[in-house]
Formats: C-alpha cells, structure tokens, sequence
C-alpha cells in the first residue's frame, strides 16, 4: 500500500505521517520500509523547508524512476517482489 | 493526561530513538522526530512516535551488536550501513585530548593502585592525585587561549628553556647532578614537566625562536646532566625529522644529539629511589597486581598517540612526536635509575604529562590548538587545507552565526540551499542553521513543496 500511495502522488512529495495514515499503516511499519527503499535506490528523500516561519523542516519522499517500475510491477494485493522471501526455519 | 506531558513523553521516545539510531540512520530519528512535531493532535503525535519507536528500536539495537550479529536476514539489504560495532570506541578515538586526559586519569589510577599494593607512604598517593589535579586544571585553564597561545609560542618556549637553564645552573644538585627545585618542602623536576610540552609545542609551531629555544634546552640537558631527558629530546625531534624533515628540525636535532652525547660522556651514579626509579621490573616482585597496574599504566600513556597516529592523518606529527617523547620517558626508567612516568611517585612528570596533552587536538582531523597556524610554519599546512575545505554545512554555520548577530536574516535565503550538502551525520547541525536562519529571517513566502532542498536524506557516497 505504501508503494501504492507513493505511486499515486507521482512526483510530489509525500510526508511520513500522511504516508502512514493514506496507506493505513503504523509508523512502525513505515518508516523501517522506507528506509529499506531508500537503501536500495527505489525512494528519494529530501529535508523541505517549512512553509511556515519557526516550524522545523520535514523529511520528504518520493519514488525515483526505478521505485516507479517497482510500484507499478507490483501493484496493491501482490507480494513485492523485492522482498526478500521469507526462510522457514531450519531446524 | 495532559497535552504538555504528552509532548513531553513524544519528545522524550523521540531523544531515546536518536540516541539509540546508529550515525547513519540519524537522519531518520529526525525524520520522525520533526513528523512528530508537525502533528497538531498530541495524542497522535505521541502514538506516532511510539510505534516509529517500536518499529525501529530493533534494527537500531541490532545495529550497534558486533557487525556478524548485526544483520537481518528478514531485511534483504544491509539496514546498517556503516558499521557501528564499537560507537563509544570510536567516538572517543576521535577526540584525542579527552582520550588523553582519559589516559592520564586511568595511568595515575594504576600508579595509585601499584603505591598502595606496594606500601609506599599515604603522602606519595596524595602527591600524585594532587598532581594530577594541578595538571588537568593547567590543561583546562590554557586550552582556553589557543590564539593567544599561537601567537606567543616561540616567546614561551624560549622562556620554558631559561627556566630550565635557570634550574641547571641554581637548581638543587644531587650527586653532581642538578636537575631539580625545593617548591614546598617538595622537590620538582622542572624538565619533566617543561620539556615534554615544548617538543609537542615546537612539532607544530617552527622558527627561529623556537628552534633556538629547543638547542637551549639541549644545552641545559648536558649541563644538568640528564641522559633521559636528552634522550627524550633526541628521540623525538628524529620522529619529527622522519615524518616532516626543514632545516629548523635538523639543526634541533643535532643540537639534541651532542647534548645527549655529552650526557653519555659523564658518569650517572644516582642510585635507584624507592617507588620512583626501576618499578618497571620490581613492581612484579611486590605482587603480580602492582606489576600489571605498572604495566597496564604505562601502555595507556602511549595510547593516544598510538590512537591518534591510525585515526587522524592530518595531524601524524604531532602524535609522533607526543609518543616519542613518553616513550622515551619510559625507555629511559626501564634502562637506568629514571623516573617512571605518571604511575611512579613524583607529582612532575603528571604534570608533564596534562600539559603536553595542549598539542593533542581536541577534535581528530581538526588542526590541534598549539602554534597549528603560526606563519612560516610547514606543520599547519595539511591542517589549514582541511579547515579551507570545510563542509558547506560549517561554512553555512559560521555565516549564520554572523548573520544573526547583525539580524540580516534576508541574506541568508542563498546560503540554505547550501545545506544540500550536509551529511547525514551533521544533520543535527543542519537543523540547527536552519533554525536560526528561521530566527533571523523575515516570513518566507509560500514556496511550492520541495522546492526548497534543506538537507538530503540520501547517503552521501
């Protein structure tokens, strides 16, 4: 879902907390996949600049061109297919 | 609860997240910590944060284990980029002077521990934690005037030479030699505390007067005479030689080479003193603690050089010459009847000691306080370039500092863009500018998103 709403903004810049709450997931979940997309090259982030005076800057994200084929290779319902599949245990 | 707590308690995850994140993944307990605070409901502030708390505090944890433990196999990629295996080693790696004064405190420690196993005299214990006292307040009181200290270094070498000519030729002599002065009821060494902060001094800070100041000091070396200090003269401006060869470090050494050699000319007959000379080998007859307190006091002395020397390039020549001249000190009581330095008895060589830590930058990388700009000096030259070519973040700093002095906040809308170029790790300093370009700036306009770059949360590579 999260790549979906990225995808869905196009070029514009999203925010953590507006991610979280469009895609119906907990901060908790984000940010360690954002940070995963921003690792492998599929998610841009940048420091803006408040809009108003004496607020602080906000981190911001959008996808980069590859971020866009994965999201659109992948939309919503379907397993991502740059995770990782999970290893059973071995015991 | 009531709104201010709950700020409090988002405010309080969101500091425990950062302390916990590893250097780089700091951009992102910002990243949670500013979404915080851009959510006006504070309960949802505060759930916002927990649960980034909760989501992240794992892989931040597991970042910080030894790097085999460190990832996770659910994850794909490396989360931790940049190893943090050993984040309080390397943080005090890269401040010398505090690993220094570490250094001093532990050795003294051990020197205390090996005295009281070995049944030397309260008073001894006394003296040396007084010392060290005396010495880290000297070092506290002079590393605040590190402009006036570039300026004077050549006069205050030449004066610490008069001195210790002064001691030579009036000191209190002991079986021909002559190297010590009554303060107190108390006899110093002036040489073990002078010499070692004028090597380091003169490593950085070159010239006519510095030099003549070092061949005093060898000449008073060879009228005392002391073969340990001489020695430590010798070994110390060879490093220098090796590492960073002018004409003013040859004729220092040369100087300091007949000095020693006059010293090797002349009897030395002072017997051993009790807890002051030879404890480098007695010490493990006492008890095997004392010995490993000896032991493991003197390894610490040479720590940070030897710290300094692998992790801070730019400033190689001063941790030569700062492990030259303890090694010196030490070689010298492991070969004759010499004091053992710092974890023997005697207040001099602790002293010595704190104040040589002045040459010590306080900062890896960062141009060391002692003489590091002096005109005509060679030494300053690899430091100078690197505070030339300081981040654009320092430079943006430094500007808004002047800035917000004069209130010109308009003037300060170019220079932001600047901040693109803050690393990740100096993001904290970036927001800092920002906020106080905020402070001395008028209302900006309404700018369409990202249409101003703050600061990149891309790894810079």
């Amino acid at each position: 879902m999260v790549l979906a709403v990225l995808l869905d903004a196009g070029g514009r810049w999203s925010h953590g907390y507006e991610l979280a709450r469009l895609a119906d997931v907990k901060s908790g979940t984000l940010y360690p996949l954002l940070i995963r997309l921003e690792t492998q090259g599929y998610l841009e982030a940048e420091w803006q600049q408040p809009a108003e005076g004496g607020r602080p800057p906000r981190h911001a994200y959008r996808l980069t061109a590859s971020g866009v084929r994965l999201a659109q290779a992948n939309p919503p319902g379907q397993t991502a297919t740059f995770a990782m599949p999970r290893r059973e245990a071995i015991v | 609860m009531s709104a201010g707590l709950r700020r409090g308690l988002t405010d309080l995850a969101c500091r425990a997240l950062q302390a916990t994140l590893p250097a780089s993944l700091q951009a992102w307990g910002w990243a949670v910590r500013f979404e915080a605070a851009s959510i006006p409901d504070d309960t949802k502030a505060l759930l916002f944060t927990l649960d980034s708390l909760c989501g992240l505090m794992p892989r931040a944890l597991a970042a910080h284990l030894p790097q085999p433990f460190a990832s996770l196999p659910s994850d794909g990629a490396s989360f931790s980029k940049g190893s943090t295996a050993m984040p309080v080693l390397d943080a005090t790696m890269r401040r010398p002077r505090a690993l220094g004064i570490a250094c001093a405190i532990g050795a003294v420690v051990l020197g205390v521990a090996y005295m009281a196993i070995a049944g030397a005299p309260m008073r001894y214990l006394g003296i040396n934690t007084g010392a060290l006292v005396i010495g880290l307040t000297m070092l506290a009181l002079l590393g605040r005037t590190a402009a006036a200290r570039e300026r004077w270094t050549g006069g205050a070498i030449i004066a610490m030479a008069g001195a210790l000519l002064a001691t030579a030729l009036l000191g209190s002599e002991v079986e021909g030699a002559a190297r010590w002065i009554s303060l107190g009821g108390l006899a110093i060494q002036p040489s073990l505390i002078l010499l070692p902060v004028m090597l380091v001094a003169f490593c950085r800070t070159r010239g006519m007067l510095a030099t003549a100041g070092i061949i005093a000091a060898a000449v008073t070396m060879a009228l005392q005479p002391d073969r340990a200090m001489a020695g430590m003269l010798v070994l110390s401006l060879a490093a220098l030689v090796v590492i960073r060869r002018d004409r003013h470090v040859v004729v220092a050494l040369a100087a300091s080479a007949a000095g020693f050699a006059a010293t090797l000319a002349r009897a030395d007959t002072l017997p051993p003193v009790p807890y002051v000379d030879q404890i480098l080998y007695s010490s493990f007859d006492v008890h095997v603690g004392a010995g490993l307190a000896v032991s493991g006091g003197v390894v610490l002395l040479l720590v940070p050089a030897i710290g300094g020397w692998s992790r801070d390039p730019n400033n190689r020549a001063t941790y030569a010459a700062f492990g030259a001249v303890w090694f010196a000190a030490i070689m010298a009581a492991a070969l004759g009847n010499y004091p053992t330095p710092i974890v023997g008895y005697g207040g001099s060589a602790i002293i010595g000691y704190a104040l040589s830590l002045l040459a010590l930058p306080k900062l890896a990388g960062v141009p060391a306080g002692v003489g590091s700009r002096t005109s005509g000096t060679p030494d300053g030259s690899p430091s100078d370039r690197h505070l030339l070519v300081a981040p654009a973040w320092a430079r943006v700093w430094a500007f808004c500092c002047r800035q917000a002095s004069s209130r010109g906040g308009a003037m300060l809308r170019r220079p932001l863009s600047i901040l693109n170029e803050c690393p990740l790790s100096e993001v904290r300093i970036a927001h800092q500018c920002v906020q106080l370009w905020a402070f001395v700036s008028p209302p900006p306009p309404t700018h369409p998103p990202g249409s101003h770059r703050v600061g990149t949360g891309s790894t810079p590579e």
